[in-house]
């Protein structure tokens, strides 16, 4: 790593959340937007790992909990995310199926998991190799609206069939759950501080040289 | 001849300096502190430790992001006047369009779910393309709206819930699941929706944030 490189904690200066001005921290307000200043997003760490955990927990009512239920000529079907799936897998719609499964099981799933190592990498308790660690957590931040796609799909099953005797869709409470997983996800990614994990090599001693952890 | 011409008026507001000494930037992946050196059009400035783009300077930024944003405002019009999808089952015809799915959530028991459907696929790409115009539009005169900098800092909290890309998704998704019960058709809702979403990404892509608050700044000054 270049050591002729400062970083900006070190100089007691922040990059302002909002609009990118690099000013002294002890301002307090960012002088171009009026946005506060940190040199870290506070308490990143605890506000992600509380996001984090809510999500997990809405989770499994999320895929336990019928999302839509199905009223065809008096016949009631509960349909789940991933009864949605198989029933698109079993039919031979093998790409819709794909996009589900990626969309509203891997998705959430994946972003809790990078979330936890991104906040266990952060503290330490597992080596933070930072430029990958910095993929994943863009990568998590970037793919965290496309599970939205099945309460879209349920709202608009749900406008479309309203036949009657016929056939009726009403929205069920997985997916209030199943949107709040992907609400507080999107949260958690948000508070999450990627510079905490330069912060911490740093720590380890391979940068020190411009670090100092009483800055923070 | 031609060429030199529009040369000249691109050439006519390029990114302007902030006044007073050596301008930063600070990567936001890794906290690098840069001495930022103006670029050419087109170009795009990388953190020297990790590679993550610190600024980028598009060309014609004012120019792009206010014509696509007034195209995706002008869309929104077509997209809430036209169905997005109709489908014949049983003798009747249902027509589905941005806000009856909303409407059809918050009627069938989920108020939540109607709101939030509302906001992330009406709402939020209002507000997006008019912050931008109001925005944009006045600092192609070198000026700045009233309130723009409030307006600025709230686009950049709406952009993560602009969803419309998603809820396109869910409507060939909704096809296909329909198609074995019913006829369904895409309407002309569904293709502007298309186009809005495309207006929308090349608005959003038109300006680096970096750029449009060093305007504003100079602007406001």
């Amino acid at each position: 790593m270049n050591r002729s490189l400062p970083r900006a904690a070190a100089l007691l200066l922040a990059g302002c959340h909002t609009c990118g001005k690099v000013s002294p921290v002890a301002l307090g307000r960012c002088p171009r937007c009026g946005s506060p200043l940190h040199l870290r997003k506070p308490h990143s760490i605890q506000r992600t790992i509380a996001l984090m955990l809510a999500a997990a927990a809405l989770y499994v009512p999320a895929n336990l909990l019928p999302i839509m239920t199905v009223v065809e000529l008096g016949e009631v079907t509960e349909n789940t995310i991933i009864g949605g799936m198989l029933s698109f897998w079993r039919s031979g719609a093998y790409p819709i199926a794909l996009v589900i499964f990626t969309a509203s099981i891997l998705i959430p799933l994946l972003k809790i998991i990078a979330l936890s190592w991104l906040c266990l990498a952060a503290t330490g308790k597992l080596h933070p190799s930072p430029k990958m660690l910095g993929k994943i957590y863009w990568f998590t931040e970037l793919m965290g609206r496309w599970s939205m796609i099945d309460i879209f799909v349920v709202g608009i099953l749900v406008a479309l069939v309203q036949l009657g005797n016929y056939m009726t869709i009403t929205p069920g409470p997985g997916a209030l759950a199943f949107a709040g997983v992907v609400v507080l996800t999107m949260f958690a990614a948000m508070s999450f501080d990627p510079r905490l994990l330069w912060d911490r090599l740093e720590i380890y001693g391979i940068d020190s040289s411009t670090f100092k952890k009483a800055d923070l | 001849m031609k060429k030199s011409f529009s040369k000249t008026k691109r050439s006519m507001h390029p990114w302007p300096m902030l006044p007073g000494g050596i301008h930063r930037s600070v990567c936001h992946f890794c906290d690098t502190l840069h001495e930022s050196a103006p670029l050419s059009e087109g170009m795009a400035a990388r953190c020297q430790r990790c590679g993550a783009v610190l600024y980028q300077n598009r060309s014609a930024s004012l120019v792009r992001v206010t014509a696509f944003s007034i195209a995706a405002l002008l869309l929104m019009v077509v997209v809430n006047a036209f169905p997005f999808l109709t489908m014949d089952a049983a003798s009747i015809r249902t027509t589905l369009n941005l806000a009856s799915a909303a409407r059809a959530l918050i009627e069938q028991g989920s108020p939540v779910l109607g709101i939030a459907l509302a906001l992330f696929t009406i709402l939020s790409p209002i507000a997006m393309a008019g912050g931008l115009i109001y925005v944009c539009g006045p600092l192609m005169f070198g000026r700045i709206a009233p309130g723009a900098m409030v307006v600025a800092k709230w686009l950049n909290k709406t952009e993560p819930w602009n969803m419309v890309e998603v809820f396109l998704l869910g409507v060939i998704v909704s096809l296909l699941k329909l198609a074995k019960v019913a006829e369904v058709e895409f309407g002309m809702g569904f293709w502007a929706f298309g186009l809005l979403m495309l207006c929308m990404a090349a608005a959003m892509a038109g300006i680096d944030r970096d750029e449009l608050w060093d305007r504003l700044e100079v602007a406001k000054s």
